[in-house]
């Protein structure tokens, strides 16, 4: 009943404060999107057998009676082995309102809200990410002008550090018609990729070391842009509130050229200043002809852990790749695609005598897409990766159907085997299913889908579960506007390629 | 043998058929030559020709002189109850008078309008043009005559009542509507007349609307606003035509000068709705454009595409540009777009960057990190936390630690795994699993640092984080 009234409030307080607002602008933009699936999934459930009770398997190794294969730590009592887990179904409901308003008096100042409410319909929480129920992703007030833009409030910053959120406040200058651009920001940090604070318990559930309160957020930029290139060099430090220790200190940057409209290079290189180490760079050299695409580039990767942790003194390596793809059209409705790239780990420095790790891998695929007049479009595709840790090779194919303007169904299947290095586990997936939108007007739309999946397990022991399931997910987008915004505003183009290139 | 005979019949059947048709045909119009002696005179029977009042046509009786049934075969045909309808200025009486007026002496004769040049008066045709064009010293072709010799024969469209929307339909269209910028930019400067007017050759055969077919800026467009509106003229059919720049690959990326450099020539063809269509998040730059509606044409249809720029893998790649530019996205992007992948939605199945069902199959791409999967999750709240749900998080210490299975001393062999993928560990593990071992205060004692480490410097930046594994003691203080 108290989170009953906990969700009433907080939506009678959003709606309220959205109604304040429409009323004020003269200008407002607002969609409502709300998206349930139902999911189940099914993991492992530890188990323990006495060891007297342990026997001898076929293989030579401890397994229980009834053939379980188990780990028997030296000296403990004990024996311990995964059994299949129970199925888990979770039921998330997430409605998203995303608001900006202009018109409010003063040319070029805005407000944008994104928030977020959500709960887990099954009750048990079982499925991530649907806490807190409330989740407030950007809101602050811009003040825009041709020289200058300030703004103030929660908001996320874009740049290659990656997309931090904090609530506090930025301006930018920009240097007359110079294409230079001053960049400075400063406010209370809140965790990485996500909206919440890091000191959410929502963050920690395998009970980590964590920050006791925000870190102090604060950075710069400096940023050409020309015709032919454009560049930026960011710097970004965190800092603990009470101790005054870092969290993190970073300084990246990022280039783009194009000397000629169909060649390009993008570079770029992130430095962390507390670990002395680069962390990604990248560089990038494209072409681009009406029937070719041809990539080349390459890459370092290596994760940033922030410095509340420990995991950075464990030295993890980077990894070094070169990588290439090309995208040809031999006609306008047929786009063939290939891509591959290989990597090798930098020397761990590690001695591991009684386990053979691979420090190199390799990925590949390649595909085709076909467009049949403006109602049919047809998509396959194979990919086969190998590397540290795990494998993969598969098809997908993925076929979708315009009957009008206003509705598409799609339809897709794919195949993969995935084995693990770590574990036995060779598991195979087969994943056949549907969707479709329908958007009846421009400002709804409605669209369902489902997926069977038959997944098997394979383990030369008890521990091999096959484990089918049907996934079903349903959304509404609503989209309320002022007579200043009447235009139709179609979806952007953000799918990753289903199959073939990755 | 009897299919051949059918398909034999029917062709036969088909021959005499379109025969007949033809007779039928020819025998609508009356035969000048054979009647050739009888009539020395055009005005015998075409009276109204030279005299303003009097009938153009015989009447039937007079054929029925002859044609009685006894003398000729009976003919049923009756003069045409109204002059045919056409876009012609022309009469025959105001055109005798008018020449006589001009020229008493003038040897004009019938058949200088309706016989080809020498050949006999009595091979009558309908008016050959190529005389009316002779006569009134136009030198061009029909179809290719200046601009001010239209009018010299026809009225404009609008006056031309009598034609339906079907003869309209069949007027000829002149060679100069084939060159290859004609619909470019030829037809703008062929019907251009002053400030206000428009060229007469357009008027005789377009009105307003057929321009508004295509022009959004028609309201702004002398030419256009001079011709009168009329739906006929929406018989003849056109689209709008992407101009040839256009078709460059490189276009879309560089539209954005010429269209703020030059404005105007855009919204001929591009409507507000048009630009918004791809700059959702930047409405400013089409307000240069005109919205759409009432007296306007529809606009060009913009369907929105990637630039050849970014590519099918560039939701792989768009880092880069979008770190160095974040602008330009801003062009095309809304920021809740950006959101929808850079802050994952618990509901959404396929939040549109992985493909469907990559839930299942993610080990593989997680495990060496094809993508940096924190630029878009959260460590804790999407890895750890799904990974403790199904019983993957090391939540009772390192005593479960037989998951993996498949190499036999992991446990005292990880290290290279570890620092190969270390986010992979830390999506189940928790640091006090590590400390275990790698504590300086206690357990094994394993020292973790390897290749790269600056003790140093992480020392002055976070001292806190020494005195995890040790203490107050921290080593070179």
């Amino acid at each position: 009943m108290n989170n009953l009234l906990r969700r009433g409030a907080w939506l009678s307080l959003a709606l309220l404060g959205l109604g304040s607002g429409l009323a004020e602008a003269q200008g407002y933009r607002l969609r409502l999107d709300s998206r349930v699936q139902r999911v189940t999934y099914r993991g492992l459930t530890m188990d323990s057998i006495p060891v007297g009770e342990v026997v001898t398997g076929p293989t030579g190794g401890p397994r229980t009676p009834d053939n379980f294969a188990v780990r028997c730590p030296p000296g403990d009592s004990h024996c311990f082995f995964f059994r299949a887990g129970p199925e888990l179904t979770g039921g998330p409901l997430v409605t998203t309102a995303d608001l900006t308003l202009w018109g409010l008096g003063i040319s070029g100042l805005s407000v944008r809200v994104n928030g977020r409410l959500g709960l887990d319909l099954d009750g048990d929480e079982t499925w991530p990410g649907t806490q807190p129920e409330a989740q407030l992703v950007e809101a602050y007030a811009e003040y825009a002008h041709r020289q200058f833009t300030i703004r103030g409030g929660r908001q996320l910053l874009v740049h290659r550090l990656g997309i931090t959120g904090f609530d506090g406040g930025r301006g930018i200058v920009r240097v007359g018609r110079s294409g230079v651009e001053v960049d400075g920001y400063v406010g209370l940090g809140l965790a990485r990729a996500t909206a919440l604070t890091p000191t959410s318990p929502a963050l920690d559930p395998l009970d980590e070391f964590q920050p006791q309160s925000r870190q102090i957020l604060a950075g710069g930029a400096l940023g050409y842009r020309g015709r032919l290139w454009e560049a930026r060099v960011d710097y970004q430090r965190e800092v603990d509130r009470d101790s005054r220790n870092f969290v993190s200190e970073r300084t990246a940057l990022s280039l783009n050229v194009r000397p000629t409209p169909r060649w390009s290079f993008a570079a770029g290189a992130d430095y962390d200043l507390a670990n002395t180490w680069f962390g990604n760079a990248d560089a990038m050299l494209r072409y681009t002809a009406p029937w070719i695409t041809v990539t080349g580039g390459v890459r370092q990767y290596r994760p940033h852990f922030d410095l509340w942790t420990i995991w950075g003194v464990f030295s993890p390596v980077p990894y070094h790749a070169a990588e290439g793809a090309v995208f040809v059209r031999p006609i306008g409705s047929l786009e063939l695609r290939a891509r591959g790239e290989r990597y090798t780990y930098s020397d761990t420095e590690t001695q591991t005598p009684l386990v053979d790790v691979d420090d190199d891998g390799w990925r590949l695929g390649f595909g085709a897409s076909y467009s049949l007049g403006q109602n049919w479009r047809f998509d396959a595709g194979y990919r086969e990766e190998y590397g540290p840790g795990a494998s993969s090779h598969g098809f997908d194919a993925v076929v979708s159907w315009l009957p009008t303007t206003v509705l598409s169904i799609t339809g897709y299947g794919s195949t993969l085997d995935r084995p693990l290095e770590f574990r036995f586990n060779e598991a195979s997936v087969d994943v056949v299913g549907v969707d479709a939108e329908w958007s009846p007007t421009d400002q709804l739309r409605l669209a369902v889908g489902g997926a069977r999946y038959r997944e098997s397990r394979d383990r030369p022991d008890a521990a091999a579960f096959d484990w089918d399931q049907t996934r079903l997910h349903a959304r509404v987008t609503l989209l309320l506007r002022s007579e200043t915004d009447v235009f139709r505003l179609p979806p952007a183009l953000r799918t990753r390629p289903r199959a073939g290139s990755r | 043998m009897r299919l051949r005979a059918r398909l034999g019949a029917l062709l036969l059947i088909g021959v005499l058929a379109t025969g007949s048709a033809l007779a039928w045909v020819a025998q609508d119009r009356f035969d000048h030559w054979q009647h050739r002696k009888l009539f020395p005179s055009c005005v015998g029977c075409h009276a109204g020709a030279a005299e303003a009042g009097a009938a153009l046509w015989p009447q039937p009786a007079n054929c029925a002189d002859c044609h009685d049934a006894a003398i000729e075969d009976r003919v049923e045909w009756a003069p045409p109850a109204a002059p045919r309808a056409s876009n012609l200025k022309f009469t025959h009486s105001g055109h005798a008078e008018e020449i006589l007026r001009a020229k008493p002496d003038s040897a004009l004769r019938c058949s200088s309008c309706h016989s080809e040049p020498g050949s006999d008066p009595m091979q009558v045709r309908v008016a050959v043009v190529r005389n009316c064009l002779d006569c009134h010293r136009i030198r061009a072709e029909h179809l290719e005559a200046p601009d001010s010799a239209c009018v010299v024969c026809h009225v404009p469209l609008v006056q031309a009542v009598r034609l339906s929307r079907t003869d309209v339909s069949r007027f000829p269209a002149p060679p100069s509507h084939r060159a290859p910028d004609f619909w470019e930019r030829a037809h703008g400067e062929q019907a251009r007349v002053g400030s206000r007017g428009v060229a007469a050759s357009c008027a005789t055969c377009h009105a307003r609307d057929f321009c508004m077919e295509c022009h959004v800026n028609a309201p702004e467009v002398a030419a256009i606003q001079a011709l009168q509106p009329d739906p006929r003229s929406l018989a003849h059919r056109t689209e709008l035509r992407a101009p040839a720049s256009h078709t460059d690959p490189t276009f879309l990326f560089g539209h954005g000068r010429p269209a703020r450099k030059e404005a105007a020539e855009c919204a001929t063809c591009h409507t507000q709705e048009s630009c918004l269509g791809c700059h959702e998040a930047s409405p400013t730059v089409a307000l240069a454009m005109h919205t759409a509606g009432p007296g306007r044409g529809p606009g060009a249809r913009v369907e929105r595409k990637r630039p050849q720029s970014h590519g099918i893998d560039f939701t792989d790649t768009h880092a880069e540009p979008a770190s160095a530019r974040p602008q330009s996205c801003g062009a095309c992007h809304a920021r809740t777009q950006c959101l929808d992948c850079h802050r994952p939605n618990a509901a959404d199945p396929s939040p549109g960057y992985h493909p469907a069902g990559f839930l299942t199959t993610h080990p593989a791409a997680a495990y060496t990190r094809d993508q940096s999967c924190a630029d878009c999750h959260n460590q804790s709240q999407f890895c750890a936390d799904c990974h403790v749900s199904a019983g993957l998080g090391s939540t009772d210490g390192l005593r479960g630690s037989g998951y993996h299975d498949a190499k036999g001393e992991f446990l005292l062999n990880h290290g290279q795994a570890a620092r190969q993928n270390l986010e992979s560990c830390v999506s189940c593990h928790s640091e006090r699993d590590c400390l275990s071992c790698h504590s300086a205060q206690g357990g094994r004692r394993f020292n973790p640092h390897g290749p790269g480490f600056d003790p140093e410097t992480l020392r002055r930046k976070n001292p806190s984080m020494c005195t995890a594994c040790h203490g107050a003691t921290i080593p070179g203080d």
